[in-house]
């Protein structure tokens, strides 16, 4: 037998087992070099209004930025969210929720985000940039018929009064 | 029992009348004969052991009350040297005739001691005589007044005066009216008496045991002032000899022969059976010895700085500190001053870069000679390599004279030597029995090969720690020089770039060898399109030659936007097309500022035949059309920002074909006028007729980083959008983390901070209490 042979796998009994931890390790190398990928994108094209970056060294767990669009309620406003990516990324969407509270008709008050590609309609072809321009749409265009926020939902079709208590509502919270 | 008393009583007086000493007195009348009778009685009540051990009690006594007190008393402060000489003479001559007054006493003492059988040493010696020079010399210096050396000093100092006058007396005439020696006229010079006295003074000192205690310090201090004073005169100010050999003769023959004469009273050999003197000559001169080399290796020292910048000339001076830095503990205090010296000296904004290069090459040189190991080379510049690596014109300066010409570029034969070394590179390998260990003081972090190995350009590349910067400092410099020259010797430049190739490898330099490759390429090319028929008419009207680059390979060109007369941009449409035609699927992209344009302008009466840039040559051609131009029209039809324009002008005013008629507003000069204002004759014109513009069209290497350093930019302002405020270590570390991939790969923790304090004074970045936060937009 050989002997330079890593005494973690050598000890390990189970073949199948140390299989397994191989790939999870060899796709963990896989999913990091996806996201440095995805990052070096986003910073070279730039693209005005939206923004993200690493919370530390952790790569799985980065930092978003999205500006309100323009001619929008939202307009003016600026909302950060939390991004946190799974290890089967991009094969499993990444968990999004706004940290700055959002008043939306699809955001509840956790910050947790009902938009479809998010949830059944993810694939693989999705990246951070294309999430957060459809948040970013998201807000601009809200889906009243399966509300989290009944309030918003409500609230949405009279726009005037909708930017009304909505300013006060960022206002009121953006520093949290 | 008062008879017994009685009796006693007379033998107490008979031995008293043997031993004075006893009632403290040293005249004895008590004869031999006499003493032996008494001996008897002594012997006969054996109490020899307790009489000796009394008469020692007393001598002790004695000499602690009479002797010490009044030799000592002799020493005071005394500012006439003559009189101090006086006091010491007879202050040594009283001691030795009350140390000799003591001999019968001690002949007895001798007697009595050798009838006690105890063996009892007295004062740690087995002979009374020597116990008793011992008890002296323990007294006398028990009692040591502190201004003891007052007098001493100037007994020595008169004697050594005339020491010194008798040698110079025999040498040259007297041609001074005093004698130097004892500043007497020489009708009453006593230099005779004083060299007696001297002798008879060293002579009683030696014999008593004394001299090396009184006099030792003070000759000793003697000495080394006149080592010093001679090393001075004899070495300052040259450096092209060696001075050890003679240095070392002067003591052995000079100093150490009077050295002998003091010690054995007059004669310049020492007694070869007294052992004593032998020794404590051979002591004293290997002090003497080493204070020689101190005196001598600090004085090199000082001058170190100035050895150095002279050096190949200064190599014997450079070789006596090597000798001496082995036999003295120097080398810490040679570090530490030479460090000093090239900080103030050189280490400056006042000096210029090359001047600094070619200082840090000799010391280079100048330290690999004193230490071939390296260490002190690598203590002392280190300063000046983070000097030099501050310095915006140091790559510059270095990659400038590598490649210059002729003489005075000691770095161009460095290169060329370089090239003849490799090749025995490899034979080293096989003196490993020749191998040393690395010196104490050296930095483990660096093996000796590496201090060794590396010669003055590596040492000098490694300034900055990696070749890139300087080649591509290289690059810019030959595109620099491929561009301005009309003729270019791409011969020579192949050369250089051979032997740089040997230096920093094939693969760094390739860029380079495109770059010569592209020249020569261009030279054929328009040599094919000129034969071109479709083009040769249109080459009749102005014949052009195309500089053909790989845009890939040379350094980026500073932009600049110059609009071409329609005239010329036909032309050059013209050339790419013949060119499209030659190249198959290649096309051209013109740098319309680039280049050289040879011009004839006829004025009137006056023709002038100029090689000027684009730009002049653009401007006026624009004059051919129409003679006024304001500066808004020109800017128009040019598309060059107005400053640049103006500035650009006066070429034209300087050689008085264009005048300001009012501000910003520019007319032709015509003929007749041109004649008058500038009658001066044409040697005028052609010494302003050359090009203005000696500046780079090249971006600097300063700017390229720049450059690079603006891919960070993108991260920082994502990190620092999602992020709000981050302190710089963070900053450093994420960019590491995250923005290793990109180009421009490191960059250092000061770098980013001078980098990131650019964008705070740009207002692009805020710093509140250490943490960079982006300016709200």
């Amino acid at each position: 037998m050989a002997q330079n042979i890593n005494p973690h796998y050598a000890s390990s009994s189970n073949p199948a087992k140390q299989n397994e931890d191989t790939i999870k390790l060899k796709d963990n190398h896989a999913v990091s070099k996806r996201l440095q990928k995805e990052l070096m994108e986003l910073m070279r094209c730039a693209d005005k209004g939206i923004s993200a970056f690493p919370e530390s060294e952790n790569l799985f767990k980065w930092i978003g930025t999205i500006n309100g669009p323009l001619e929008t309620v939202y307009a003016g406003h600026k909302y950060k969210l939390a991004l946190e990516f799974p290890n089967s990324y991009p094969y499993a969407p990444p968990l999004v929720k706004f940290i700055t509270p959002c008043f939306h008709p699809n955001v509840d008050s956790c910050g947790l985000i009902c938009l479809d590609i998010l949830k059944d309609k993810w694939t693989a072809l999705y990246d951070v940039r294309t999430v957060l321009l459809s948040i970013q749409s998201l807000l601009a265009e809200p889906n009243t018929q399966s509300p989290l926020n009944q309030q918003a939902s409500y609230m949405w079709p009279n726009q005037p009064e909708y930017k009304k208590y909505l300013d006060e509502f960022y206002n009121k919270h953006k520093d949290l | 029992m008062s008879q017994k008393s009685d009796e006693l009583k007379i033998y107490w007086n008979k031995i008293i009348y043997a031993f004075p000493i006893l009632n403290d007195n040293l005249s004895s009348e008590c004869t031999d004969t006499e003493y032996e009778e008494i001996a008897h009685i002594i012997t006969g009540l054996s109490i020899q052991v307790k009489i000796r051990d009394l008469i020692l009690v007393h001598i002790e006594k004695y000499l602690r009350h009479n002797v010490a007190p009044s030799f000592w008393s002799k020493f005071t402060k005394i500012e006439e040297e003559i009189k101090g000489f006086q006091l010491f003479k007879s202050a040594v001559n009283d001691l030795y005739e009350s140390v000799n007054s003591f001999s019968i006493l001690l002949r007895r003492l001798t007697l009595l001691n050798n009838t006690c059988c105890d063996n009892r040493p007295i004062f740690g010696e087995r002979d009374v005589i020597q116990g008793f020079k011992q008890l002296v010399r323990a007294t006398l210096l028990s009692q040591l007044p502190v201004t003891f050396h007052v007098i001493i000093n100037h007994f020595y100092k008169l004697s050594f005066n005339v020491f010194d006058n008798m040698k110079a007396y025999e040498d040259s005439f007297m041609d001074e009216d005093a004698c130097s020696g004892c500043w007497n006229e020489y009708s009453e010079c006593n230099c005779a008496y004083i060299v007696k006295v001297f002798y008879d003074t060293n002579r009683k000192l030696v014999e008593l045991q004394l001299l090396e205690r009184l006099a030792g310090q003070v000759l000793t201090n003697f000495i080394q002032q006149r080592i010093e004073a001679h090393i001075h005169k004899l070495c300052t100010g040259t450096f092209d000899l060696s001075y050890i050999a003679l240095l070392e003769k002067w003591l052995d023959v000079t100093v150490m022969t009077w050295l002998t004469r003091i010690y054995c009273a007059g004669s310049s050999e020492p007694p070869p059976d007294d052992e004593n003197v032998q020794n404590a000559i051979a002591k004293f001169k290997q002090k003497l010895r080493y204070y020689l080399y101190h005196s001598y290796t600090k004085l090199r020292i000082d001058q170190l700085f100035i050895i150095i910048i002279e050096y190949p000339d200064s190599r014997p001076a450079i070789s006596d500190i090597k000798v001496c830095l082995n036999k003295t503990d120097l080398q810490k205090s040679l570090c530490k001053n030479l460090q000093n010296a090239l900080e103030t000296r050189l280490l400056h904004p006042g000096v210029n870069t090359p001047d600094i290069l070619t200082a840090y090459i000799s010391t280079i040189r100048a330290l690999r000679h004193l230490d071939p190991s390296g260490v002190i080379l690598e203590t002392v510049t280190k300063p000046v390599r983070s000097y030099l690596r501050n310095r915006e014109d140091t790559v510059r300066s270095v990659v400038s004279s590598l490649t210059e010409e002729g003489t005075g570029s000691e770095l161009a034969e460095e290169l060329a030597k370089f090239a003849a070394d490799n090749d025995e590179e490899g034979e080293k390998e096989e003196a490993w029995d020749e191998w040393m260990p690395d010196p104490v003081d050296a930095d483990p972090r660096n093996t000796a090969s590496d201090r060794k190995g590396s010669d003055i350009i590596s040492m000098l590349v490694n300034i900055y720690g990696s070749k890139e910067l300087f080649v591509n400092e290289y690059r810019t410099l030959l595109a620099d020089r491929l561009l301005a020259q009309g003729v270019i010797n791409t011969d020579k430049e192949i050369r250089y770039l051979e032997l740089l190739k040997l230096r920093f490898g094939e693969s760094q330099l390739h860029f380079c060898e495109v770059m010569l490759k592209d020249i020569s390429d261009s030279k054929r090319i328009n040599a094919l399109i000129s034969q071109d028929k479709n083009f040769e008419e249109m080459n009749n009207k102005f014949a052009s030659n195309a500089m053909i680059l790989s845009a890939q390979f040379w350094p980026p060109f500073k932009d600049e936007s110059l609009e071409l007369p329609d005239e010329i941009k036909e032309h050059l449409a013209d050339y790419t097309k013949a060119y499209e035609t030659l190249k198959g699927n290649r096309t051209l992209s013109w740098k319309p500022h680039l280049g050289n344009v040879n011009i004839e302008i006829e004025i009137g009466q006056k023709k002038l035949d100029l090689t000027v840039s684009p730009f002049n040559a653009t401007l006026i051609m624009h004059f051919q059309t129409k003679p006024e131009w304001s500066l808004d029209e020109l800017h128009e039809m040019m598309k060059v920002p107005v400053n640049v324009l103006r500035r650009k002008i006066t070429y034209w005013q300087s050689l008085g074909l264009i005048s300001e008629k009012s501000s910003d507003y520019y007319v032709l000069v015509d003929g007749s006028e041109a004649c008058k204002s500038n009658v001066p004759s044409n040697q005028v014109q052609e010494m302003i007729c050359e090009d203005e513009e000696a500046e780079s069209v090249m971006a600097s290497a300063h700017d390229q980083r720049e450059g690079e350093l603006q891919v960070f930019w993108s991260y920082i302002v994502g990190m620092l959008t999602n992020l709000d405020s981050l302190p710089l270590e963070r900053i450093h570390q994420m960019l590491k983390m995250f923005a290793s991939q990109a180009p421009g790969t490191e960059c250092s923790l000061n770098e980013l901070r001078q980098f990131l304090d650019t964008k705070v004074r740009t207002h692009q970045l805020f710093l509140q209490g250490g943490m960079y936060k982006l300016a709200k937009s």
